[in-house]
């Protein structure tokens, strides 16, 4: 089985680095933005299974995204993965709006994040 | 004319004599004692006064007859100050007298005759200088024989009284040695040995000695309570007239020329006018104003100036300030409880022997005090013969302590007021204690004021603290963002490397490249775990209650130190950042922390009143030497009727939980503390609002900014 397509978007490089240093040399084929814009193009051209991206980046809106992208055909699952907080109000409402998942941010370890996007994308 | 200071030092021995004379008898005319120095005083004027006539005589004739009446007075000085001397020292000595009486009786009717004065002729410079006749060496040996007998009387007594007595006859003796120096200079030239009589001013010094011992030790039972003002009066004669004899004397040491004398005495003049200025200040602090201090005065003084201070360092520091100086005690202090080291120690002192003295609860004076409440007043123990405990008398040393007086509040003992000696040496009275017990009971009203005042400083500190702390905390996301990711990552580089190895990912790589590969991670964990202490450093940096001190500040420096701790959160909601700070803007001097925390608040605020998207303006710039800071917004704006509450206490207009209101009632504070204003400059409903901070200018001087 070919493993999944994923497309990070993220605005901090050391985390896009860490992503690809491991789905990288596992096989995945991972392709990564540091901006919101670039990353919806990226998705467009990639057409990827999941999307692993941060809730909140600068210039870019975390519910606008994922509608463009649920709009999307095949659509990718779409993973959060953020630091942002607000009681889990924000989770509740993407995970409704169609989230695959949402995850914290530090990430607890790759090993789980790499269970996520299989389950993700076999799903 | 330069001998004038001849006759002159006789005027004014007979008008010191004749004023203490009189003052003496007017206290208590009936007592035998003070009638008995009054008539001393009166022979000493007597002969005095004459003196000064025989001096100033022009004719031989003139001259004769007052040097005759001169001698009279004379004749009667021995027999009269044995007479005093024996009421003083209650003896009888019946027959001295009447022997005194019969010699007296005869050298009367022999006075006019040669044989006890031959005549006057030209000595030295004086024109008029008597001629010894037979009779003068009896009378002579008489006077230096009644003196040294005087003397022995005294002497005698001296060695076996106590106390009080003791001391006025040690002034009497050191008085009358004085007075007979400078009076038995006036022989030297009736026996032809050519020193003229300089020291005949020190006859007057008797009068300064004996008007010390009236003073300090009620001489003659005289209440020294009025007529200090008189002691004054003779001791200033006889300054001025030494004075005046000094220049009389240079003139006549140059003699012949006038205006160098008037030159030299003018030089003299003005060199000593000052001292002698300071010595009667001085003098009249120490005589005549000094018990009669104002209670009136001290009253005002301390109800208006004193007890109104909230500061506590400055209300201790008056109080000792203000009682030394209004009370003219030598010395004060006040101790005040501290309650971590469970001892009084000295708050506020003036010449207290050994500041480190502290007062610890099982030692006798606070046992003494904590029971009694009451006052330790040295000389009152010492008359009632209560000997003082060595550790209460150490402590009285070191204190230079006369007085203690607890200062009680509720029936606790919240201080100490130790009060030295007074400058006159008088002992404390009963007016003294009426006043001073119930001011230090005020004092203790107004300490603990001032302690409960810093107290609610410190309570309003860690308030601002603790609003301090809860807006960091309210920070979460950006913090969370600023200080787990970096962990994070340098977490998720770690576990990638040991999986990729685990899994055998890197088996086609050599040794050499795994290192380089580890190096490489290595490097990124570093940066990464810098990133998150550097955030750490910068967020414990700003938490810390500040030193309250001022420092110079770059304004520049510090909008960029607070957009870093706020600047992510910022970011997040969609919030632009402009910071137009004014190119070679003068530094502020400021306490650096404090300032940190007012832009930190009001660059939250306004970014909590746009909520998401808009923009922050931090402009800076002088104008008129005052430093201009507005925080401008895009936000809500503030609605009139919220404008005046804008800086009360617990005001907020945030959703509970996010403020407590204490934001802007602090950063007004925190701003007024360090000098500045702040107010809101304008806003409007739906358009943003812009505070306004302003300072001084930084100026050079180290100022120190209250926490």
């Amino acid at each position: 089985m070919t493993k999944p397509r994923i497309v990070a978007i993220d605005d901090e490089p050391e985390f896009i680095d860490m992503l690809e240093s491991y789905f990288g040399l596992r096989g995945y084929e991972i392709n990564a933005a540091v901006r919101g814009v670039k990353g919806i193009e990226l998705v467009k051209e990639k057409n990827p299974d999941v999307v692993l991206m941060d809730l909140k980046m600068p210039g870019i809106d975390g519910d606008e995204v994922l509608k463009l992208l649920k709009s999307m055909s095949p659509s990718p699952k779409v993973i959060f993965i953020t630091a942002y907080d607000d009681g889990g109000k924000t989770k509740a409402r993407l995970l409704n709006m169609g989230a695959y998942a949402c995850l914290d941010k530090p990430i607890s370890s790759l090993k789980a994040l790499e269970e996520t996007v299989l389950k993700a994308a076999t799903n | 004319m330069g001998f004038l200071y001849f006759p002159y030092s006789g005027l004014i021995n007979a008008a010191a004599a004749l004023v203490v004379g009189f003052f003496v008898l007017s206290k208590n005319y009936k007592s035998p004692l003070n009638r008995a120095y009054a008539f001393f005083a009166v022979c000493v004027a007597f002969w005095a006064a004459n003196y000064f006539i025989w001096l100033m005589s022009k004719e031989y004739t003139t001259a004769l007859f007052f040097i005759r009446l001169t001698m009279i007075g004379a004749i009667f000085i021995p027999a009269a100050f044995i007479y005093f001397v024996t009421q003083f020292v209650e003896k009888k000595r019946f027959w001295i007298h009447v022997f005194n009486i019969a010699l007296i009786v005869v050298f009367l009717a022999l006075s006019y005759s040669p044989l006890y004065i031959q005549r006057v002729e030209q000595r030295l410079f004086f024109p008029f200088w008597p001629v010894p006749g037979i009779l003068f060496h009896f009378m002579l040996a008489y006077f230096v024989f009644g003196l040294v007998y005087a003397h022995t009387i005294l002497w005698k007594a001296w060695k076996r009284e106590e106390g009080t007595k003791k001391e006025q006859i040690k002034y009497i003796l050191f008085g009358i040695m004085t007075g007979f120096v400078g009076g038995c200079t006036n022989y030297f030239l009736w026996y032809n040995i050519p020193f003229p009589p300089y020291l005949n001013i020190l006859v007057s010094g008797f009068v300064v000695f004996v008007a010390y011992a009236i003073v300090k030790h009620q001489l003659m039972n005289i209440d020294v309570l009025i007529k200090k003002t008189l002691i004054f009066a003779s001791l200033f004669a006889v300054v001025f007239g030494m004075f005046i004899s000094i220049t009389l004397l240079t003139q006549s040491l140059i003699a012949g020329n006038r205006f160098l004398g008037l030159a030299i005495s003018s030089v003299i003049i003005i060199l000593t006018v000052r001292r002698i200025e300071n010595f009667l200040v001085n003098i009249t602090d120490k005589y005549l104003f000094q018990k009669k201090y104002n209670y009136k005065d001290l009253l005002k003084t301390f109800t208006t100036e004193v007890l109104t201070v909230l500061e506590l360092d400055k209300l201790v520091n008056l109080t000792v300030d203000k009682l030394t100086d209004i009370v003219k005690m030598r010395s004060a202090a006040v101790l005040l409880f501290d309650d971590e080291k469970q001892q009084f120690n000295v708050k506020a002192s003036r010449n207290i022997n050994d500041l480190s003295v502290t007062l610890v609860r099982p030692d006798g004076m606070l046992t003494f005090m904590d029971e009694t409440h009451g006052y330790i007043l040295v000389s009152e123990l010492k008359e009632k013969n209560i000997s003082i405990p060595d550790s209460i008398r150490e402590i009285t040393d070191k204190l230079n302590a006369e007085l203690i007086i607890p200062m009680v509040l509720h029936e606790d003992v919240i201080g100490v007021l130790s009060l030295g000696k007074k400058k006159s040496d008088e002992n404390y009275s009963q007016d003294d204690l009426d006043i001073l017990l119930p001011l230090a009971k005020t004092l203790a009203i107004a300490i603990s004021n001032a302690e409960l005042f810093v107290e609610l400083g410190r309570a309003q500190a860690e308030a601002s603290q603790r609003e301090k702390l809860a807006v960091i905390g309210t920070l979460s996301a950006g913090i969370n963002h600023e200080i787990c990711n970096p962990l994070g990552i340098a977490r998720g580089q770690c576990e990638a490397f040991l999986l990729n190895l685990k899994d055998g990912l890197y088996k086609t790589k050599t040794d050499e490249e795994l290192i380089e590969k580890a190096k490489g991670i290595m490097a990124k964990v570093i940066k990464e775990t810098d990133r998150a202490t550097a955030i750490t450093k910068k967020l414990s940096g700003f938490a810390k209650p500040s030193k309250g001190e001022a420092e110079i500040v770059r304004i520049d420096k510090e909008v960029d130190e607070v957009f870093g701790l706020v600047g992510y959160e910022l970011r997040l909601e969609k919030i632009e950042f402009d910071k137009r700070i004014q190119k070679d803007i003068p530094d502020l001097f400021v306490d650096k922390k404090q300032f940190q925390e007012v832009l930190f608040n009001l660059i939250r605020n306004a970014g909590q009143a746009i909520g998401d998207k808009g923009r922050i303006t931090v402009t800076a710039k002088e104008e008129d030497g005052k430093i201009f800071i507005d925080v401008q917004d895009t936000g809500a704006g503030i609605p009139e009727d919220k404008i005046k509450l804008l800086f009360n206490p617990f005001f907020t207009t945030k959703d509970p939980g996010k403020g407590t209101g204490l934001g802007l009632f602090i950063v007004r504070q925190v701003v007024e503390k360090n000098g500045g204003k702040i107010y809101l400059k304008d806003t409007k409903v739906g358009e943003g609002t812009t505070f306004r901070v302003e300072f001084p200018i930084a100026a050079k001087e180290r100022v120190k900014v209250s926490k």
